[in-house]
C-alpha cells in the first residue's frame, strides 16, 4: 500500500497543531481568569457649569468686557431710583435688569430710563450717561440665599500685600460688601502653582471614595489667602458654581481662572456653608 | 546533533507561537487596571495588534482625573527576551510649563534578558536628548542629559546636578 503523506511529515505537523491548541488554550485560560475584556476610559467631565457669577450669563470662556468709566461722578439726583438687578454682558452684547419706581425694565446699551442713558457695564456695576455726567449704578447684593449659604463680610480691613522679588505682586482690597482681587496676582498664582503651597496647604475630603472638597491645613497669615477671608478647617466645595468633586473639576477652574471677572467660593466653615465673593480687576 | 537541532526548533516554535496568541489587547487592559490603581488612566483612540507588537494610538493621560498628556503613538514590542515601549509626540499639559519640558518627540524603554535588572531609556524632546537608565535593584532612575547650555531645562535647573559628562537628573523610588 503506497503512503499518501510520509510519516514523520504527518507527526511533525499534528505536533505543530497540537502545539498551538495548547499554547492558545493557556492564553484563553489566561484571558478568563486574570486578564479583563475591557479598557478602562477616563470619562471626561467638562461639563462644567457655565456661571462664574449669578448675575453673570456669559460662558466662563468668555471674559465679559469690563467697561471703564472714564468720569465717575457719586450717584446722585434721581439715579438713586434706579436700582440694578442684573446684568449680562459678552463681548457683543450688554443687557441689565433695572428696577425704576417699583416696576422692572430690561435695557440693552443706549437704551434710556429717566434720562439715564446706558453706556456699558462690568461685572457689578452699570454706568448710565446724563448731561454729559456719568453715573455708575452698583447692583444690589442678593439678600435671597438659602439659609444655608449666605455671604459674610470681610472681618478686618485688608492691606496690600506684601511684594517680594519672584513672589506674587497685586493686592487684595476690601471695598465693603466684596473685595476685589488684583489680577496680577491671580496670574501669578495660575503661573506658579508651587507659590500656593507656600500659603495654604490643602487636603482633599472624601466621603467613602467620593471626594467632596478641599480642606486648608493651613493658610499662612498675612497671604493673599488670608486677606481673602480663608481660614485652616476651611472645605472649598464649589467655585463659581463648579463643584469641587474632583482632581479635574479643581484643575479646570485652575486653569480657567486667568479668564474670570469674578470668583465666588462656597466653603464649608464648621458646619456652616458661606458663599465668599471677590471682584477681580 | 540531530535531537539538538529538533530541540531548538521546537523551542523556537513554543517561542514563536506564544507570542503570535499573546493576548496582547487584554494585557494592555491588565497594564491599564494597574495603572489606576496609582490614578492613572489612559485613553487610546485606536488599538492596532501586530504579531510583536501592539500599538496605540491618540493616547490622553488622565492623572487623578486630569488630563495632563496627549501621545500620538505609544507602541509595545516584545520578543520576550527583549521588550521596548515607544512613545512618540508627547505633549504634556501647558500649566505644567513651569516645571518641566512639555514636549517629548519620543521617549524609548527597553529591557532586555541580557540585564534583566536594568531598564534602558533614551529620549529626545525640547529639552534636547537624554539616555540613562532605571536600576530596578537599587530602584534609580539615571539620566544624563545631552543639553548643555540649559536651554528649555531652566526650570529643571534645581533638580538637576553636574558631573565630568554634563547635567544629570537622579532619583530613587
Amino acid at each position: 500500500m503506497k503512503h499518501l503523506f510520509k510519516a514523520e511529515v504527518f507527526k511533525g505537523i499534528l505536533a505543530l497543531l497540537v502545539l498551538l491548541l495548547i499554547v492558545k488554550t493557556i492564553w484563553f485560560v489566561a484571558e478568563v481568569l486574570w486578564l479583563p475584556t475591557k479598557g478602562i476610559n477616563e470619562v471626561d467631565k467638562t461639563g462644567a457649569k457655565s456661571l462664574y457669577y449669578r448675575v453673570k450669563l456669559t460662558p466662563n470662556e468668555v471674559a465679559a468686557p469690563t467697561t471703564k468709566p472714564t468720569k465717575v461722578v457719586k450717584q446722585e439726583g434721581n439715579i438713586k431710583e434706579i436700582k440694578l438687578l442684573a446684568i449680562y454682558n459678552d463681548s457683543a452684547i450688554t443687557v441689565i435688569t433695572v428696577s425704576y419706581k417699583g416696576k422692572t425694565k430690561v435695557m440693552s446699551r443706549g437704551d434710556e430710563i429717566n434720562g439715564f442713558v446706558l453706556e456699558g457695564a462690568g461685572s457689578n456695576f452699570a454706568t448710565f450717561s446724563k448731561n454729559n455726567k456719568t453715573y455708575k449704578v452698583m447692583l444690589i447684593k442678593s439678600k435671597t440665599s438659602t439659609n444655608a449659604i449666605k455671604s459674610i463680610t470681610p472681618v478686618e480691613p485688608s492691606k496690600p500685600v506684601t511684594t517680594t522679588s519672584g513672589g506674587p505682586t497685586g493686592e487684595v482690597v476690601d471695598v465693603g460688601d466684596h473685595k476685589v482681587i488684583d489680577r496680577s496676582l491671580i496670574n501669578h498664582y495660575s503661573e506658579n502653582m508651587d507659590d500656593i503651597y507656600k500659603e495654604v496647604g490643602l487636603t482633599e475630603v472624601k466621603e467613602g471614595k467620593n471626594l467632596k472638597g478641599f480642606r486648608f491645613t493651613f493658610v499662612r497669615k498675612d497671604s493673599p489667602f488670608a486677606k481673602l477671608g480663608l481660614r485652616r478647617d476651611d472645605v472649598i466645595k464649589s467655585i463659581n458654581g463648579q463643584e469641587i468633586n474632583s482632581y479635574n473639576a479643581a484643575f479646570g477652574v485652575y486653569k480657567n481662572i486667568k479668564n474670570i471677572d469674578n470668583l465666588t467660593l462656597v466653603i464649608q466653615r464648621g458646619k456652616e456653608e458661606m458663599e465668599l465673593e471677590y471682584e477681580i480687576n | 546533533m540531530q535531537m539538538v537541532k529538533k530541540i531548538f526548533i521546537a523551542i523556537a516554535l513554543v517561542w514563536f507561537v506564544l507570542i503570535a496568541f499573546m493576548p496582547k489587547q487584554e494585557l494592555y487592559y491588565k497594564l491599564e487596571q494597574t495603572l489606576e490603581k496609582n490614578d492613572i488612566r489612559l485613553n487610546e483612540e485606536t488599538i492596532d495588534e501586530g504579531l510583536f507588537s501592539l500599538t496605540l494610538h491618540k493616547v490622553d493621560v488622565y492623572i487623578k482625573g486630569i488630563k495632563l498628556a496627549t501621545i500620538d503613538e505609544v507602541d509595545f514590542f516584545t520578543l520576550l527576551f527583549y521588550t521596548r515601549v515607544e512613545i512618540e509626540n508627547l505633549l504634556l499639559d501647558e500649566s505644567l510649563k513651569s516645571k518641566v519640558p512639555t514636549q517629548v518627540n519620543s521617549l524609548i524603554a527597553s529591557h532586555s534578558i541580557l540585564a534583566p535588572l536594568k531598564i534602558k531609556l533614551e529620549t529626545e524632546g525640547s529639552f534636547g536628548g537624554a539616555e540613562g537608565s532605571i536600576d530596578l535593584k537599587e530602584k534609580n532612575l539615571h539620566l544624563d542629559l545631552n543639553n548643555t547650555s540649559m536651554k528649555g531645562i531652566e526650570m529643571l535647573q534645581s533638580t538637576l546636578q553636574k558631573n565630568e559628562k554634563g547635567w544629570y537628573y537622579e532619583t530613587s523610588f
